[in-house]
């Protein structure tokens, strides 16, 4: 009987392209009955791409895809719920005025179109939160909600629409160890309960943690399917970039998950003595005017590499953008080099040597219509090199793209090409090769390797060190507390804008640091 | 008290063109449609309200023709923003120019020019039954034309949908993430091209209301700017239909005002009490932002596939 069973996703031969890019050659897919399926392989890779083609957010060229062995057409996302396929996306598509049960039933039961009866649904909700361990409450409005619980409202989103494959998009971005180690286990309910779970992930720790198979894919196309008992964590980084990873690159396999970070020995520190950047008592607003920052006090020496850790909302955007200089400092004194910097414009601080590498690397990094060349001039128009007559050297700007092109190994059709139409690597890429040409003397960086393939990953990290060696002082500010922990020389963690605890590198443990983040450790500063 | 009854009994119908031209905008404006044709859907509906009731014999019928009229110019802003993405703003504007050239056409290729203007009836008042015995209060709500009641009516059909059924939930969804609304199965396209077709359907009655409940005359800008100060009532109502009503009574108050004050002969020009209403529209905007809440994806369009947009 149980051989019998034709398994739960077949997808055979998928191809989609956008334009001339081909984001999915022909690609196969099969998960079975009960398991966590994980997706694995970087940014580029195509995995949301596929994801979003079953979901019917995406319009396949062609391709075949099976549910429980019965072809299906999958034309919107609405065909998609009604064949029991459920998605939880990377940004939560939720109402953020919404209350959490609002947001569970809309689009659901067309029955009741001319009521909005909720008791029904809330028990619906209770009940469903209680069998997979998602705790909520439903009357909240999402808004309120921190990053955790507002992922379980996108799960149960799906779970109320009894989905029977759920996708799970790069999960465990912004979550706390702990909150990880919930997933998983609610994932194993859920498994048990008799759903497939489609875990798309870059990460090779947690696939190795929760899947039972795993399918990697690279360039549009699925490399291999391993069974979890046939393969470990070095085998399927090989699988994922296609090659050998040197014996050099033990610090970003650890911020890819590969191995523990405690294992990572420190091998040479580029910490010197002489303070970079010096910050007394910071005091940041937020766009609403809410004091988001409270006074922060923090020393960076040169070379030196703090990262803060902290769940995405505590004030991270702030400090970032206060202490890169766009964004007012209310009180408190930032400064770099020994020299004051509060008060001063932007370009003051970008002339100063402070380079700002931002989270959201479309809205705040790039224009994303203007070209590569004009993105690099960005900031730097004003300098000898690019000047000529008191009008912009086009020439001279275009010779500088063309070499930040090849030495960033930027993958672009030349220096023309508008910075939107790159993938988020490259443009993480650009962003990197216009800090780096000012030779800064402070770098910040939010989140610089979300969303990044392993390449382009390894290639930020190659950086960050070269601007180490070179005195740089490095913030680094991360959801990722793996990379914050592999990356820093000391790591503090943020929560409500404080100080909540702080680190040398070698003694940090994950899940103490994920207490301190979420107000419940002790802090020891 | 005898003052404060005829106020109130003049601004009562005053408020029927802005109530059923902003309860329209507030209707796309939910699900993310931004129409800024008002003015010129207003001018299209009068005259063609207007021009059908004098060649028909029905305000009616003039009536329901101003709706079809301006519901067409709907149906292209919608296509155009939701099918070719086109930006809503450009698209409005252009709108208004096509509507108000088509009114002057209209009336010039149906009337001419005449020595006496042609007079449609205006409209009847029909007092509701034992509600407009009601001393004072009969009085000033329930004695109307029916328009009156259909425009209050609408206004709380409107909010009983977008709050008290699941079709509104979702239908307001869209106007705050798209995005989120469609990955639920929502269908963003046809909520936004109904709601936008109905929506500048009632601009074009609120138009239409015009000839019809003062003077039986149609005259070149009559609609007197009221399309844009409905633009400004949506945003003082936080594109909400029941605050509408109250903003809605707020601007008549002033017409109502502003028209006594040049007939009593005031000191104060009757224009600064004209402007009231835009000032204090700013003054809401200033100070109550936190109030005046807009739907989040306002004015712009959606695209399943785009990669950029989050």
């Amino acid at each position: 009987m149980t051989t019998q069973q034709p398994p739960r996703l077949e997808m055979r031969r998928v191809v989609k392209t956008f334009g001339p890019v081909v984001a999915l050659d022909s690609v196969d897919l099969v998960v079975a009955r009960n398991e966590v399926h994980g997706l694995l392989g970087g940014n580029g890779a195509g995995k949301t791409t596929l994801m979003n083609v079953l979901y019917g957010l995406y319009r396949p060229n062609s391709g075949e895809v099976l549910l429980d062995g019965e072809p299906v057409t999958v034309g919107s996302p609405r065909d998609a719920i009604d064949a029991g396929v459920g998605m939880v996306h990377q940004t939560f598509l939720q109402v953020d005025n919404y209350t959490v049960t609002e947001n569970i039933v809309l689009g659901t039961d067309v029955s009741g179109a001319l009521r909005l009866d909720l008791d029904e649904a809330r028990k619906r909700i209770r009940e469903l939160s209680t069998r997979f361990g998602l705790s909520v409450d439903p009357d909240a409005v999402v808004e309120d909600l921190p990053v955790g619980v507002r992922q379980r409202v996108e799960i149960l989103k799906a779970l109320y629409r009894g989905a029977r494959l759920l996708i799970l998009d790069e999960p465990t971005t912004n979550l706390t160890p702990q909150e990880v180690d919930d997933l998983f286990g609610s994932m194993r309910a859920m498994v048990d309960d008799g759903m497939s779970v489609v875990l798309i992930t870059h990460k090779i720790r947690e696939t190795l943690g929760v899947c039972d198979r795993m399918t990697v894919m690279r360039d549009g196309r699925s490399v291999e399917t391993i069974e979890r008992s046939d393969t470990d964590a070095d085998h399927l980084a090989d699988v994922m970039v296609g090659g050998t990873t040197g014996p050099g690159e033990l610090i970003d396999a650890a911020a890819l998950g590969a191995v523990d970070a405690e294992e990572v020995e420190v091998t040479v520190s580029s910490v010197r003595d002489a303070v970079g950047v010096s910050v007394q008592g910071l005091v940041v607003n937020n766009d609403q005017g809410h004091e988001l920052v409270p006074g922060f006090d923090l020393e960076i020496r040169e070379g030196e590499i703090v990262g803060i850790a902290g769940v995405a909302g505590n004030g991270q955007v702030e400090l970032a953008e206060a202490l890169a200089g766009v964004r007012a400092v209310r009180a408190g004194s930032v400064e770099v080099g020994g020299r004051s910097m509060c008060g001063r414009p932007a370009s003051a601080w970008l002339d100063h040597g402070v380079a700002y590498v931002p989270e959201d690397r479309h809205r705040d990094g790039i224009l994303p219509t203007a070209s590569i060349t004009e993105n690099l001039v960005l900031g730097s128009q004003r300098s000898p090199g690019v000047r000529r007559h008191g009008l912009l050297d086009w020439g001279a700007a275009k010779q500088r793209a063309v070499e930040a092109i090849e030495q960033f190994s930027i993958r672009a059709n030349g220096p023309a090409t508008p910075a939107g139409d790159l993938s988020g690597g490259n443009i993480q890429r650009v962003i990197l090769a216009r800090a780096f040409a000012r030779r800064p003397r402070m770098l910040i960086l939010h989140n610089p390797t979300r969303g990044l393939d392993l390449g382009s990953t390894r290639f930020v990290y190659d950086q960050v060190r070269v601007a180490t060696d070179a005195g740089c002082a490095i913030l680094l500010l991360s959801e990722d507390l793996d990379e914050v922990i592999a990356m820093s020389d000391r790591v503090i963690a943020l929560f409500k804008g404080s100080r909540a605890g702080e680190w040398q590198k070698g003694t940090v443990d994950a899940y103490e640091v994920g207490r301190s983040m979420t107000g419940l450790g002790e802090a020891r500063v | 008290m005898g003052e404060i009854t005829e106020f109130l009994t003049l601004m009562i119908p005053a408020m029927v063109p802005f109530l059923l031209a902003a309860q329209g905008t507030v209707l796309s404006g939910r699900a993310g449609v931004f129409n800024v044709s008002q003015e010129g859907l207003m001018v299209l509906g009068a005259a063609i309200g207007f021009l059908v009731s004098f060649k028909v014999g029905s305000n009616t019928v003039g009536l329901f023709a101003a709706f079809a009229a301006a519901a067409l110019f709907g149906l292209v802003l919608a296509y155009m923003t939701t099918q070719l993405r086109l930006d809503q703003f450009v698209v409005g504007l252009a709108l208004y120019f096509a509507a108000l050239g088509a009114a002057g056409l209209l009336y010039r290729e149906v009337i001419g020019v005449t020595m006496a203007p042609p007079l449609i009836p205006t409209l009847d008042d029909y007092p509701i039954p034992l509600l407009s015995e009601i001393p004072f209060l009969g009085e000033v709500l329930f004695d109307h034309d029916l328009v009156v009641y259909a425009a209050f009516l609408i206004s709380a059909g409107i909010y009983w949908f977008m709050y008290k059924t699941r079709s509104g939930l979702a239908f307001r969804s869209i106007g705050e993430n798209p995005k989120a609304a469609d990955s639920l199965g929502i269908n963003v396209t046809w909520a936004r091209t109904w709601s936008t077709v109905v929506g500048s359907g009632l601009v074009g009655v609120a138009g239409a209301y015009l000839p019809m409940v003062y003077t039986g005359l149609y005259t070149e800008g009559m609609v007197a700017g009221r399309g844009w100060l409905v633009i400004a009532l949506a945003f003082l109502g936080g594109w909400r239909p029941h605050l509408v009503v109250a903003g809605a009574a707020f601007f008549a108050g002033m017409e109502v005002l502003a028209l006594r004050a040049q007939v009593a002969g005031i000191g104060i020009p009757h224009q600064f009490v004209l402007m009231l209403p835009y000032v204090a529209t700013l003054l809401v905007m200033v100070f109550a932002f936190r109030w005046a809440r807009q739907p989040a994806f306002l004015g712009r369009n959606y695209d399943r596939e785009s990669r950029l947009v989050g």
